[in-house]
């Protein structure tokens, strides 16, 4: 894999790279020659089949990342591409020409992190939230609780108890 | 249309007499091995400490009262109930839960009409699927938070075996920060804590970087947090729920780094006091120890005039003149003392009630009277060769020591005794000794067996760490005494300490001897008070003040309180000192 790694290097700005696994390993690109770099994998490198196309939200650093999870069946091994994008405005280019399959993944991810990919496929068309009318739910600003309690109405004649103020009835009432 | 369009959907009719791929009996079906099903949850193991109410991101989980759970110290008796119309079975709870009773079967099936049912209490309410071995449960190979506690800068056994320089350096700001994002904020702690301290919300505080709000919430319930912060029991530590998957948070070292971190003359400011209104009434406290001066601040907080009675030359009881400096500098203690001081609280130091000053004058000249006077009288094992003039109570070198008194430190010595008095005397004595000799030649000798020795684990491994020697589950028998002069301690074996009521009774065996050589030895077994100054008030059988809830005695000006009610330890005699002001407040309004 390190042979590889540096073959790649010649070609491509690999900005870190992570030997995490002996079968898994992670390289970082920037934005504008990620797809140059997957398609070459693709291409030249054996790395035909396209396992998964996800993201990690950093808010703190107001950027999304991106990664392309790529396997070669002859080395019996992952190669993942981690791509960092803006996060005010994510846009990446698509790659549903690469393997069809990615335009469920890029629908996917314009519903749950509201990353655009121009041209791909019914990227707009709702994937499993129909009637969606929040911020993307994956976005890490989405307040889970806060949307649960606000949709669903609570089941009558629930009563909760704290295990402080409980305790303090219970045990030491006349403090 | 052509033909073929037509006759297409005959050819299904083939399916007829194939073999048919539905199940027949879907509720056959068996879950993945790790499959998130209905949860089951430990009853013994839950601990009710509702982080998975707090985790639920879809506010499914209430934590509820069950029959048969009861609530006592590090237990809410609370259980959570599931309302599985909002349940996500995302197993979050199951992930953060502390103790790990609360896990997920593999069972998803079950059918029935009324929506009721299925908000139930895993475990409360039986369910088929409760003895599954199989279904959800956290890996090992993760947790949510840090399960071992940030470890606190401490001198070396070298660095402290001579001198009486502070031991444990504290938290920086980095290390705190980090211990204090450990708490859950259960607040199972606060009702074991005797003053019941309000801990989570200092230690969210301390997470904030907000020293100041922290500094207010220590000084609701406990005036003293740089003398708590550094020799608290810390009874609190024991029943947090952290300990379940590692280490209990370091409550102590949090509530010392709030603390250390205020400057003394802010102190005023923060924790508004700084124009108290004073009303006419006055009150006398006796002793200038945890529980006199956590009184005497409540009680100039609402306004009464607060003078104070101490036998000895500075204040602090107990924490100055028992603890050694080494745990507790003076200077931490003046710190403490001084922001009690300059609510207007008065000191008269070096008055003995009952020998310089008749209780009786108390009364006459003050509206209520809070005597808490601590025990100062150490207890002798009274074994023969105990009345030799080299034969000393612990209390008293530890007092005589800081009062800057010589200690004819000896070469050999053994301290009986097996609590943190016992330490404090033996390591006192073998820093004189190393000082002295330039080694250590000391021996802790107790009745208990290790596992049940009373002092705090810590300070048996620092003992062990200064070079003394523990030698627990011996009984004193007498101290050999050749030429007027000690030659050392007889011992025989301790089978017992406890009967099987749990009293004091132990059991020998005679003919397990040991002899530990000693030209000096310290009993260290127990401490008396001295309650003489208050002759005539009410005891109980156990030949204790009889007080009420609010340390009220059996003379209606009278509040007795501190180590000779309760304890003995400094967060109780605070706690009951606070409690004391109350009741005088009362008393006084009525």
């Amino acid at each position: 894999m390190k042979e590889l790694i540096a073959r790649l290097k010649k070609q491509f700005k690999i900005t870190d790279e992570v030997y995490q696994k002996p079968d898994q390993t992670y390289i970082t690109v920037p934005q504008e020659q990620a797809v140059a770099l997957v398609t070459h994998l693709r291409d030249y490198e054996g790395f035909n089949h396209l396992v998964l196309l996800t993201a990690v939200d950093w808010i703190e650093e107001n950027l999304f990342q991106l990664i392309y999870l790529l396997n070669n069946n002859d080395f019996k091994a992952d190669l993942g591409v981690r791509v960092m994008i803006d996060r005010h405005e994510a846009t990446m280019t698509s790659i549903h020409h690469l393997w069809k399959a990615a335009a469920t993944y890029q629908r996917e991810l314009k519903e749950m992190f509201g990353i655009d990919f121009p041209g791909s496929p019914r990227v707009d068309e709702p994937f499993i939230l129909e009637g969606w009318d929040n911020i993307p739910p994956y976005r890490r600003d989405f307040d889970t609780k806060k949307y649960s309690e606000e949709t669903y109405f609570p089941r009558p004649g629930r009563t909760t108890h704290d295990p402080a103020e409980y305790m303090k009835k219970k045990l030491y009432p006349e403090d | 249309m052509s033909l073929k369009d037509v006759l297409k959907p005959f050819t299904a009719w083939k399916n007829l007499i194939l073999e048919p791929v539905s199940i027949k009996k879907p509720l056959e079906r068996q879950g993945a091995p790790r499959y998130r099903g209905f949860h089951q949850n430990d009853l013994e193991k839950c601990i009710g400490c509702g982080t998975c109410e707090e985790i639920c991101q879809n506010a499914a989980i209430d934590m509820v009262p069950v029959d048969g759970v009861e609530t006592k110290p590090g237990d809410s008796g609370l259980r959570p109930q599931i309302d599985y119309g909002r349940c996500c079975w995302c197993a979050l709870c199951v992930d953060i839960c502390t103790t790990n009773s609360l896990t997920m079967s593999n069972q998803f099936q079950w059918i029935d009409s009324d929506p009721e049912v299925f908000r139930f209490t895993p475990g409360a309410d039986p369910k088929y699927w409760d003895n599954s071995e199989l279904g959800y449960r956290k890996p090992e190979l993760y947790e949510l938070y840090n399960t071992e506690r940030v470890k606190v800068e401490e001198l070396h056994p070298e660095e402290r075996d001579r001198s009486f320089i502070e031991m444990v350096k504290g938290f920086s700001k980095e290390q705190a920060m980090r211990e204090s994002d450990r708490c859950v904020e259960c607040g199972l702690c606060i009702a074991t804590c005797p003053a019941h301290m309000g801990i989570p919300s200092y230690i969210k505080a301390v997470r904030n970087d907000n020293i100041e709000e922290g500094l207010r919430v220590l000084y609701e319930t406990n005036p003293l947090p740089e003398i708590c912060g550094r020799v608290c029991t810390h009874k609190c530590e024991t029943v947090c729920a952290m300990q379940y998957k590692g280490d209990p948070l370091s409550i102590r070292w949090l509530k010392r780094y709030i603390a250390d971190q205020v400057n003394s003359r802010d102190y005023q400011k923060i924790l508004g006091t700084e124009n108290l209104q004073k009303n006419k009434k006055k009150v006398a406290i006796i002793g200038a120890g945890p529980a006199g001066l956590s009184a005497a601040y409540y009680l100039s907080l609402m306004g009464y005039q607060v003078k104070i009675f101490e036998a000895l030359e500075k204040a602090g009881g107990m924490t100055r003149y028992g603890i050694p400096e080494y745990r507790l500098p003076y200077d931490q203690i003046d710190k403490d003392v001084k922001y009690i001081e300059s609510l207007g609280v008065e000191f008269q130091f070096n008055t003995k009630i009952g020998t310089d000053i008749p209780l009786e004058k108390l009364r006459k000249d003050f509206d209520a009277v809070y005597a808490a006077t601590g025990l100062h009288l150490g207890r002798s094992t009274r074994i023969k060769g105990s009345d030799h003039e080299k034969c000393y109570q612990a209390v008293d070198l530890l007092r005589e020591y800081t009062l800057g008194q010589e200690i004819d430190v000896q070469e050999k010595i053994v301290v009986i005794g097996g609590g943190n008095v016992a330490m404090d005397i033996g390591r006192t004595l073998a820093r004189l000794q190393n000082q002295k000799f330039g080694k250590v030649q000391l021996i802790i000798t107790s009745l208990e067996s290790e596992d049940i020795m009373p002092a705090d684990r810590e300070e048996i491994v620092e003992s062990r760490e200064e070079k003394i020697r523990i030698e627990p589950g011996w009984g004193p028998k007498d101290i050999k005494i050749k030429d007027q002069t000690i030659q050392g301690l007889n011992v025989i074996k301790c089978l017992s300490v406890f009967d099987d009521e749990g009293r004091f009774n132990p059991v020998f065996d005679t003919d397990q001897k040991n002899f530990f050589e000693a030209d000096m030895v310290v009993e260290a077994i127990g401490q008396g008070m001295d309650i003489e100054y208050m002759k005539g008030v009410v005891l109980t059988e156990r030949h204790k003040v009889k007080v009420d809830k609010n340390f009220q005695s059996s003379e209606p000006w009278l509040f007795v309180g501190g180590d000779i009610v309760s304890g003995p330890d400094a967060i109780s005699a605070i706690g009951n000192g606070h409690q004391a002001a109350k009741g005088i407040d009362q008393y006084l309004n009525q």
